[in-house]
């Protein structure tokens, strides 16, 4: 953060931008991946094994064939694969999906780790950013307004995926499944086939966003490199409401809240910024309160969802 | 009827089945059943729970795979594998539990039920023109809709509408209807049937009713089907048949033990007082609405309603299932709030409905869930600490043996019990022991007669006996038998009370419709 | 009926278990072979590494402790029907807790600062879970999701007390609080080198094996995790009884980070997070929330662990090749969920 030093305190503004903007994009697509999967009627905890696999194979995949690009297909690719296990294993009957997630992942981060091993040290070509403040002479707003594509990719993602359920076939089907499974089967939709799909192609997106991990920042491969952001794309959902584009400014706000305790070291804040850190998970545990009753289901939630149970 | 009917019925009916058997593992559900469908008219199903109607229905509705026989829709065979498939031969089926996705719109389950005929794989929904089309549509049928409320804020009225507009969209030639009435009130009843019976006349649409109130299949039908354990019991057109032919082709010659004995009570010894209670339901709306009431020992005190109009949140308040929202309940006189000790104390029991569902634990034990009332006695646990297996099992196998639970083995777990003994092990548990005060929800629901009559006369004995008993019923006729007081539950709000020399049913059934 | 109905759900879980296990060994050898290394020798390995000596079982042991008090966290509230899944956060606030009452009680007799730190580790891990639990019988909050956020919660207030309040100068590279003092270090049990933790561990499961086994109480909880309704129909305290479970739950893995503060590291640091909350969840999984089984298969896990540094070494295998094995054995155990009650079915004839 020593661009933000040349600003002054004017630095702790843009470096949070800044930071967001960069932090979030992991936050973006896990949560959208996650959305998708929730608002078919299934929870999927096992992002985070997602998540690091994708991050793996990105960066394996860049190293050797020298496109970053290719790597992000490739994470896409491993994670739709990851979230198609979760899927099939959760069709099954009594299965418990919750703890599901957990079994992938600790099965996707010891993979990651284990297949890993070779490419802590090589350096893989990383994703290009693009430079939307080149007009500037600051080195500071320069750096700020470093955008990388897949934060566009994301941005475009998350509209496209709120059209995709507000005014298609689609969209309305995967939300009937996720509403009540009886109505499903009553209009003849494949319950488990649309949830298998949704859970794969939520699973395709968390790869991408461990993709970025390793390609773009922090931009290596080391087995300390996800930060819990699998993990947190549960809360996420349940922060931004089963919403996408709500999912955005939720991931805008944890990757800020994360990029604030950088940005205060940059002027002399040192102590105190874990707390800034756990901000987002407090906040979510206070939306969780608010939104829950004792009487009823979780607000807003997919009826068919299976954290939705009350007593 | 003669062979030459047969053939002439045979060859306009608009839809057969032959011989269609269905087995579930050990259990014939279905058994050579032979139904034909004119092609216009109401067609009643009748039959008692478990008769084997709704196993039926669904076959026809592409759910289930008959074991044997043949479906013909059209005059053509066909093989149903799935609901798409049923919808494709022009089968529509109204089910008994709503399959309405209740947080979406109106408009948005009927776009997603009913494609347009632009085929299903229109990718984009065209919102406008889509309430346009529905629009008009429902312009065209007798029933109405508003399009963009969420479904659970309905009525289960208007819920009961909305599917029958949704399947009469799709243009269907055959649309069944499984029990539609359980869940209107007597006057919804009638409009719903009424619109129906016309529609049957004017077009070519064949209904099929489910239904075991024998007052419909006599105002509505055209024709009607009776099954019993699976099997066709009779045929025939509603003309040639009266009342009793009807009821024993339905209930068989089955020993129905006798109606029970009333005893003269006193019944001025108030022991439940129920003063100003309220309460919401699963969604946070006010079902129980200010509610008094008393039931005194020796009597039965029957609630009566539509479902849905505020019985389960109030046998649920009074379990202990549902916190109250304002007022009290008073048992003997005492503030009442369902802990352990005051349940012992009071001697207060409560039997609700689907007991396996609300009131057992279906993987313990037969014996574990005889004990729920008394495991921490001092007879049956070491200083109400540690339990005691030998006392608990003595006393597992005379509630049984009382009760006639079987099969007599206290270690099956509960769920492997049948609907009717899961029924008697739970009266044998709130039963088994002296109480002053029994509330009962629907105790008969999906029994056969027999069992239903042991179940009337325990509770008149229990009355007899100086219970105070409170029956919350779904069935009016359950409540003329046994009640001696009513009082009739609307929209949450307690409307109407009567004694039982002044009930009549007119009267109560419009008053459960709020008159 | 001739056999006994718990005989045949008893018989079909030993079935299902062991049909796991050879499942799991199965993918397990293709993924050691593909990885180039000899299945049998890999095998082997495991085996030395993991029981093949008393040395290989006092690390098993070792690393076992920690373990079976971490899925107690999960086991118990699985008897009501919950899922708890904030082993990992207890732990830490535990580890926490009693790196602080150490501090605070040194100059005490050793026996009282170790009992001050056992109990500081309890309370506070147990209102750790217990709030959750709170949450969600008083407000219907998901004690899942509320238990992983918080989660996340101990680790912050861990980094930022070890960072702050509770910081000690001298620690340099990794931020952590002062040192309880090596006197006050729980030590071995005697005739072995392994500490004190799996005795804890050990009496932790024996006791509340009893108390959910044998006791009215248990009976109560088994009521109320079968099914609420008929909990609240028979007027049991579901209200106290899943706090107490909460409380009982949260204080297992408490002890559990005390066991790692005064058995291990010495002080509270950014080590307590280590993964055995997540290990201990497989571990209460595996044990099918069966209070019995968690010591032995906790073992089994310990041993699984303390065997991937001979992998290393013999086969240069990375040391995550125990992680995968759980991921393996833990999806293949959900998955075997669902062959349950066709093994052995119980039949009944109508008897109506």
């Amino acid at each position: 953060m020593e661009g933000a030093a040349d600003l002054g305190w004017w630095g702790v503004p843009l470096a949070l931008l800044a930071g967001a903007v960069r932090a979030s994009t992991p936050f973006l697509f896990v949560s959208l991946g996650e959305c998708l999967t929730e608002k078919s009627g299934r929870i999927n905890l096992g992002l985070e094994g997602t998540l690091v696999m994708g991050a793996m194979i990105a960066y394996g995949i860049s190293f050797l064939t020298g496109s970053p690009w290719l790597g992000v297909a490739g994470a896409a690719g491993v994670g739709l694969v990851m979230g198609a296990l979760h899927g099939v294993i959760c069709g099954l009957p009594r299965v418990n999906h919750i703890a599901v997630g957990i079994a992938l992942m600790i099965f996707g981060v010891g993979l990651a780790f284990f297949l890993g091993k070779p490419l802590i040290q090589p350096s893989a070509p990383q994703l290009p950013g693009l430079a939307l403040g080149a007009w500037s002479d600051s080195r500071a707003v320069r750096a700020a307004l470093n955008v990388n594509a897949l934060f566009i990719i994301g941005v475009i993602l998350t509209f496209v995926m709120a059209w995709m359920f507000r005014s298609t076939r689609i969209g309305l089907a995967i939300r009937t499944v996720g509403d009540s499974r009886d109505a499903a089967r009553a209009v003849g939709l494949d319950v488990k086939r649309i949830r298998l799909l949704t859970t794969a192609v939520g699973g395709a997106f968390a790869g991408v966003g461990g993709s970025f991990l390793s390609l773009y920042y922090p931009g290596s491969w080391n087995e300390g490199l996800s930060s819990g952001q699998g993990l947190m794309a549960v809360a996420l959902v349940i922060f931004a409401r089963w919403d996408p584009i709500k999912c955005l400014y939720a991931s805008l706000l944890f990757g800020g809240a994360g990029a604030l305790g950088p940005a205060l070291q940059g002027v002399g804040i040192s102590t105190g910024y874990y707390l800034f850190n756990a901000t987002p998970y407090l906040l979510t545990l206070i939306v969780m309160i608010a939104a829950s009753s004792r009487d009823r289901a979780l607000a807003g939630a997919p009826g068919d969802l299976s954290i939705n149970s009350s007593s | 009827m003669t062979v030459s009917n047969d053939k002439r019925a045979a060859s306009r009916a608009i839809l057969e089945t032959l011989g269609v058997g269905k087995v579930f593992g050990a259990t014939r559900a279905l058994d050579d059943v032979t139904l034909r469908v004119a092609p216009r008219g109401i067609h009643a199903l009748l039959g008692e729970n478990g008769a084997g109607k709704s196993t039926l229905v669904k076959c026809l509705a592409g759910f289930h795979r008959p074991s044997s026989g043949q479906i013909m829709i059209g005059g053509r065979e066909r093989v149903l594998r799935s609901p798409r498939d049923a919808h494709a031969a022009g089968v529509g089926m109204v089910y008994q539990h709503f399959t309405l996705a209740p947080n979406l719109t109106v408009l948005e389950n009927l776009v997603l039920a009913v494609p347009d005929r632009n085929g299903v794989s229109a990718r984009r929904i065209d919102w406008k023109a889509e309430r346009a089309r529905f629009a008009q549509q429902i312009d065209e049928l007798p029933f109405d809709a508003d399009l963009d409320v969420t479904v659970s804020s309905l009525s289960s009225g208007q819920k009961q509408k909305v599917e029958i507009i949704k399947q009469l969209c799709l243009g269907p030639r055959i649309l069944i209807l499984d029990e539609p009435t359980s869940v209107l009130t007597p006057d919804e009843a009638d409009e719903v049937l009424g619109t129906l019976h016309e529609m049957t006349r004017d077009q070519d649409l064949a209904v099929i009713l489910i239904t075991h109130k024998m007052r419909e299949v006599f105002a509505y039908a055209d024709r009607v089907t009776v099954l019993r354990g699976g099997r066709v019991t009779g045929d025939d057109e509603i003309g040639a048949l009266d009342a009793d032919a009807l009821s024993e082709m339905m209930i068989g010659e089955v020993e129905i033990a006798k109606s029970p004995e009333r005893a003269p009570t006193a019944a001025d010894n108030v022991l439940l007082r129920i003063e100003n209670l309220s309460a919401d339901n699963d969604r946070g709306v006010r079902a129980l609405d200010d509610v008094n009431l008393t039931v005194a020992a020796g009597e039965i005190v029957g609630v009566a309603g539509v479902s849905g109009n505020g019985q389960t949140e109030l046998a649920q308040v009074l379990a202990g299932q549902r916190r109250a929202m304002a007022g009290r309940i008073q048992v003997h006189e005492e503030v009442y709030s369902g802990t352990r000790a005051e349940i012992s104390r009071h001697g207060m029991h409560c039997l609700p409905e689907e007991p396996l569902r609300n009131a057992c634990v279906p993987d313990m034990s037969v014996a574990d869930n005889l004990a729920f009332r008394h495991f921490d006695r001092p007879e049956y646990s070491l200083g109400g600490l540690f339990m005691r297996g030998a006392p608990l099992a003595r006393r597992a196998a005379t509630l049984m043996e009382r009760f006639n639970v079987k099969p007599r083995e206290p270690r099956l777990p509960m769920a492997s019990l049948s609907g009717g003994n899961v029924q008697r092990a739970a009266l044998a548990r709130e039963l088994g022991e002296d109480v002053d005060i029994l509330v009962v929800t629907n105790p008969c629901f999906g029994l056969d007669v027999a069992a239903v009559a042991q179940i009337h006369a325990q509770l008149m004995d229990a009355r007899n006996a100086g219970t105070a008993v409170l029956l919350i019923s779904e069935d009016l006729d359950e409540l003329l038998t046994l009640a001696d007081r009513l009082v009739v539950l609307f929209e949450g709000r307690a409307v109407h009370e009567c004694t039982r020399e002044q009930a009549d049913r007119r009267g109560i059934g419009q008053k459960m419709t709020g008159y | 009926m001739t056999s006994h109905p718990g005989l045949r759900l008893a018989a079909e879980s030993v079935v299902l278990i062991l049909a796991t296990f050879a499942a799991t060994a199965l993918l397990f050898a293709l993924f050691v072979a593909a990885a180039g290394a000899p299945p049998t020798g890999v095998f082997y390995d495991i085996y030395l590494g993991a029981f093949g000596s008393w040395f290989s079982w006092q690390n098993t042991l070792t690393r076992a402790a920690p373990f079976m008090l971490a899925a107690l966290c999960t086991a118990l509230p699985a008897r009501l029907g919950l899922l708890v899944i904030g082993n990992e956060g207890a732990l830490v606030i535990g580890g926490v807790a009693a790196a602080a009452a150490g501090i605070s009680l040194n100059g005490v007799a050793p026996l009282a600062v170790q009992v001050g730190m056992f109990v500081a580790a309890a309370v506070a891990g147990g209102l750790w879970i217990a709030g959750a639990l709170a949450l969600r019988h008083y407000r219907g909050v998901n004690e899942t999701i509320s238990t992983l956020l918080l989660n996340y919660l101990a680790i912050a207030l861990l980094l930022w007390l070890v960072g702050g309040p509770l910081h000690d100068p001298a620690s340099l590279n990794k931020p952590s609080t002062p040192s309880i003092g090596s006197a006050n270090m729980l030590g071995d049990m005697p005739g072995m080198s392994v500490h004190w933790g799996l005795a804890y561990g050990v009496i932790a499961c024996a006791l509340l094996f009893v108390l959910f086994r044998y006791t009215t109480f248990g009976f109560a909880a088994r009521i109320i995790g079968g099914n609420v309704r008929a909990a609240q129909l028979n007027g049991l305290a579901v209200a106290r009884i899943t706090l107490i479970v909460g409380f009982l739950a949260g204080a297992a893995a408490g002890v559990a980070g005390m066991v790692e503060v005064a058995a291990v590291h010495g002080r509270a640091n950014e080590s307590l997070v280590a993964g055995y909350g997540y290990v201990g969840i497989l571990v209460a999984f595996l044990a099918r929330q069966n209070l019995a089984m968690i010591v032995p298969v906790a073992i089994l896990l310990g041993g699984i662990e303390a065997s991937g540094g001979l992998l290393q070494r013999h086969f240069e295998l990375p040391d995550a090749t125990t992680t995968v094995l759980q991921g393996t054995l833990f999806m293949l155990l959900l998955a075997s969920e669902s062959l349950r009650g066709r093994i052995f079915p119980i039949r009944v004839q109508e008897a109506n």
